[in-house]
């Protein structure tokens, strides 16, 4: 009896903690009497996502999606092949990799209004900001796979008188499928703030304006609650990508998880 | 590809003609692991090399692999020099080196889907030939790593078998293996070869282990690496525990631990 109570405590911990939570948040914000444009109350965030029609939310959540998608497909098509070209180049990663670190070391917040004047309106200036986001992750952590293939495997593939091209599609990259899947699992959730950066700066709809815009008018639940559906946005994607690789390359997970 | 050569006549199977290997490491400084190797190996001999680490055993493996070019002299394969991987070798390494994402049958055909691209009706069921004769038929859908250490060689050693090699190089393939699983490695490679012969060169440190297997034992010295002494076996086939006992096999393992441990100076 005690153990089976016990039991269900465990499971249901992180909700119950999620409660607690949400119910001393509700509390502090009555009892202290915060205004809502300061600090929203849980009721008042849920209360004011109601107040939004849907097709609005729809609107703005399908534009949020559709950015990060782009910029994120077009990280991995770009990424990958050249992390293969940069981990079986010697030449080409002493050239490429100083302006790869350069990149990423430029706040892409600072450069997203510069890109966004030289592309102009529309989705393109924002599917390349998320795209700069997302790429360097995903290059960086296939290089590392790539080039953390054991020596012995390229041997046996040296030994059959193979090609290098099929060394890379037959050892490297399955090799490394768990080093790309780590890194397509971080590149989703910054594929959103990728979208989001580029919505503050400028667009007329997507979720980070829709915060933006919510926010300039003091409506600071509404903003709140655009927060919450991003955040359940970026958890389906990171949970969809960690679905995929259980599905296609459930021998590339640890052996507790498979 | 390389053209598989009729094994012809007298010529011997595998061939080292003053092999010398110099490597220069990254500081500059060149360490001499081969010097002066010549050795023949007849066909479907089985030829077992010893000596301590670092006396360049699997470096004279490589250079008949194809995987290193010798910096003197030149190895020969049915009378032609090696000049990079051949089709008539079958490797197995000193780790199983199987792919972990491949299941035990695909990673016995992988040779086939690596080099041309996909894996015939024929090959596939060789590969199951292969699995049943080193005992692990029931295996084959698992992935390597729900296989033992013991489990796995055998794996490696099918492997090197697919294409029905006449050399098989064999380089410390059990030396990761407990000492039991060892001995039973041993005997079933003699089943495996006395089925199918074949030209083996055998890589290893342990000398009981060389004794039991191998017609002839080339002992090498250490840095540089040079053949110090080749020893007709002449132990009774087939071998068995038995032949762990006999005064021969004890007298041979004895001067064979002299050889390996007598100093450079008095060579």
């Amino acid at each position: 009896m005690r153990r089976t109570l016990l039991n269900a405590l465990d499971r249901g911990a992180p909700l119950i903690a999620a409660l607690l939570l949400l119910l001393i948040w509700e509390a502090a914000c009555r009892l202290t009497k915060v205004p809502a444009y300061l600090l929203p109350t849980p009721s008042a965030i849920v209360h004011s996502a109601f107040q939004v029609p849907l097709s609005s939310w729809l609107d703005h959540t399908w534009a949020t999606l559709r950015v990060s998608l782009q910029g994120y497909a077009l990280a991995v098509l770009i990424g990958i092949p050249l992390a293969v070209a940069l981990a079986n180049s010697r030449l080409l990663s002493r050239a490429l990799y100083p302006q790869l670190v350069i990149i990423q070391s430029t706040p892409i917040v600072a450069v997203a209004p510069i890109i966004v004047v030289v592309l102009g309106a529309g989705d393109a200036p924002r599917v390349v900001i998320t795209f700069l986001i997302t790429f360097f992750p995903i290059v960086v952590s296939t290089v590392t796979g790539l080039l953390a293939t054991p020596p012995a495997m390229m041997e046996l593939s040296r030994s059959l008188g193979a090609g290098r091209l099929r060394a890379v599609r037959d050892i490297q990259l399955p090799f490394a499928v768990p080093y790309i899947f780590s890194a397509l699992r971080i590149s989703v959730t910054l594929a959103i703030i990728g979208a989001v950066v580029a919505e503050f700066v400028a667009a007329e709809n997507g979720l980070g304006f829709f915060i933006a815009f919510s926010t300039s008018f003091f409506k600071v639940p509404q903003a709140f609650a655009a927060l919450v559906v991003l955040v359940s946005l970026s958890l389906a994607l990171f949970q969809l990508v960690a679905l995929t690789q259980r599905l296609l390359f459930p021998w590339s997970l640890p052996k507790t998880e498979q | 590809m390389s053209t598989r050569l009729e094994p012809g006549g007298e010529r011997p199977a595998i061939r080292f003609d003053r092999v010398g290997q110099v490597f220069t490491s990254s500081d500059g400084s060149r360490v001499t692991a081969l010097d002066d190797v010549s050795f023949t190996l007849r066909r479907h001999e089985f030829v077992a090399v010893i000596g301590p680490s670092g006396c360049g055993k699997s470096t004279l493996l490589r250079i008949i692999a194809g995987l290193v070019k010798p910096t003197h002299g030149q190895a020969e394969i049915y009378g032609l020099p090696v000049a990079g991987p051949r089709e008539e070798v079958g490797i197995v390494f000193q780790q199983p080196t199987l792919l972990p994402w491949l299941r035990v049958r695909d990673n016995v055909t992988f040779p086939m889907k690596h080099k041309h691209g996909r894996v015939s009706a024929t090959e596939k069921a060789r590969a199951e030939e292969l699995l049943e004769m080193v005992g692990l038929r029931d295996f084959a859908h698992k992935r390597p790593d729900e296989l033992s250490g013991g489990m796995q060689q055998r794996v490696g050693i099918a492997r090197a078998l697919l294409h029905d090699p006449d050399i098989l190089l064999m380089d410390e393939p059990f030396s990761a293996l407990d000492a039991l699983t060892r001995d039973e490695m041993s005997f079933e490679l003699l089943r495996i070869w006395a089925e199918r012969p074949k030209t083996v060169l055998f890589i290893t440190h342990s000398i009981p282990e060389a004794l039991l297997l191998a017609d002839r034992i080339l002992v090498m010295s250490a840095r540089p690496g040079r053949v110090r002494e080749i020893i007709d076996v002449g132990l009774a086939r087939p071998r068995s525990m038995q032949t762990l006992s006999e005064p021969r096999f004890h007298d041979l393992a004895n001067q064979i631990r002299a050889q390996v441990f007598r100093p450079e100076a008095l060579a």
